[in-house]
């Protein structure tokens, strides 16, 4: 095992598994990653390794490990004996693997426990209304504002909005108290 | 420069009135069917006609006006609509642009009798007007605002995915004037990113008003 096992394949695998799991690419399949990177492993081989460094990773990635958190892990898990065991080229594998890949896992991780449409994105645009069909034209600035809302994955909504100086200058005094209090809670925690 | 404009404008009066060069047609018929209506009846239409602009329901206004006045109905159509023409026509155009002695004259080149030419006058010209321009900014085509804003910030501790998140969030809710209602979610980076553009446009919207070439004067 130890002659198939190179350090390329495996950062192959982890870097497959984290497409997989994290990181929603239906590209990458377990087939794709069998063929491409162990094909003299059989089936049974094969899945045993796939299903070790998933279980790891998702270990890893729940408890969001710093470094030195992995490290001890790593240490424990390649102590053990037996399948269960890991080496020492998986471990530092792994640990390059997780050096480079922590922030976006955790960023997917966050992303899978939010139920309520995202901002996805903003665009906007400032007129000013020189003639109508009704009445005289006020002459003032107006923002008109597109939000783009929606489940990620999953078709956006835009939201169109219209605001006057007097209702940006409103929506603006809102956000800083939302700011003042991230700011306390970050703080506390 | 007022003087200039004023000049302007009493000018343009002489070759074409403020209707435009061709008269709309309702104004037409209703100046010859103004003839020996009563002075009384004419307001009590031109009262129901202003409230109409402003929006109002007159259905029973104008029913009871066309039961008890001696005007046939045939006619009080033609006067209705013909006043509803005038005044949304003369409404629409700046009141710094408009002079009353210019509206006077245009609607006495359409032989409207001169008592009924003092009361579309005092309507266009006078304390309504600014109740009736309030109502066609509110009337005119725009997009829906924020009504109501409100919002909340979390903090997850702990998911099924993440044992320990400890990431905040925002949470917006947003009443919009069309009587929808959007929530949505937002990592602080985003929310930063929102932040930051509202603040744009803010600026944006102050450069634009102190550009006093952009400005559109009559």
């Amino acid at each position: 095992m130890a002659d198939v096992d190179t350090t390329k394949s495996m950062n192959g695998l982890l870097n497959g598994i984290a497409q997989i799991v994290y990181y929603n690419n239906s590209d990458i399949t377990e087939d794709l990653l069998k063929t491409e990177l162990y094909p003299d492993l059989t089936p049974e081989e094969f899945h045993a390794l796939l299903a070790k460094m998933k279980g790891l990773l998702k270990s890893i990635a729940t408890a969001d490990m710093d470094q030195a958190q992995l490290e001890a892990f790593l240490t424990a898990h390649t102590r053990k004996q037996g399948t269960g065991g890991l080496s020492a080229e998986q471990a530092a594998a792994l640990s390059r693997f997780w050096k480079g890949h922590r922030g976006r896992v955790r960023e997917s991780l966050l992303s899978q426990c939010r139920w309520e449409p995202v901002l996805k994105g903003l665009t906007w645009r400032v007129d000013l209304q020189t003639s109508s069909s009704r009445g005289e034209a006020s002459n003032s600035p107006v923002a008109l504002v597109e939000l783009e809302l929606g489940m990620a994955g999953e078709d956006s909504e835009f939201v169109c909005l219209e605001f006057d100086e007097a209702k940006v200058n409103q929506v603006l005094k809102k956000m800083a108290e939302i700011q003042e209090s991230i700011e306390t809670t970050v703080h506390l925690s | 420069m007022s003087s200039i404009h004023a000049k302007v404008a009493v000018g343009s009066s002489t070759d074409s009135s403020f209707l435009g060069g061709r008269i709309p047609t309702e104004i037409e018929i209703m100046a010859k069917h103004l003839k020996d209506v009563d002075q009384e009846i004419f307001r009590k239409i031109l009262k129901v006609v202003v409230n109409a602009i402003e929006g109002k329901d007159c259905r029973e206004a104008i029913k009871t006006i066309a039961e008890n006045a001696a005007l046939p109905e045939e006619r009080l159509t033609f006067v209705v609509a013909g006043m509803y023409r005038l005044l949304k026509e003369a409404l629409r155009i700046p009141m710094s642009s408009l002079k009353q002695e210019v509206f006077k004259e245009d609607l006495r080149q359409l032989r409207i009798p001169e008592e009924f030419i003092t009361d579309f006058s005092s309507v266009v010209f006078g304390n309504r007007r600014t109740t009736l321009e309030a109502v066609a900014i509110q009337k005119g085509p725009k997009l829906p605002c924020i009504e109501d804003c409100r919002w909340r910030v979390d903090v997850a501790i702990s998911t099924s995915a993440l044992s320990r998140a400890l990431q905040p969030s925002i949470l917006m809710q947003m009443k919009l004037s069309d009587g929808r209602a959007h929530r949505f979610e937002m990592s602080v980076s985003k929310f930063q990113e929102l932040r930051y553009n509202v603040a744009l446009i803010l600026k944006e919207m102050n450069d634009l008003e102190k550009k006093s070439i952009l400005k559109i004067q009559d």
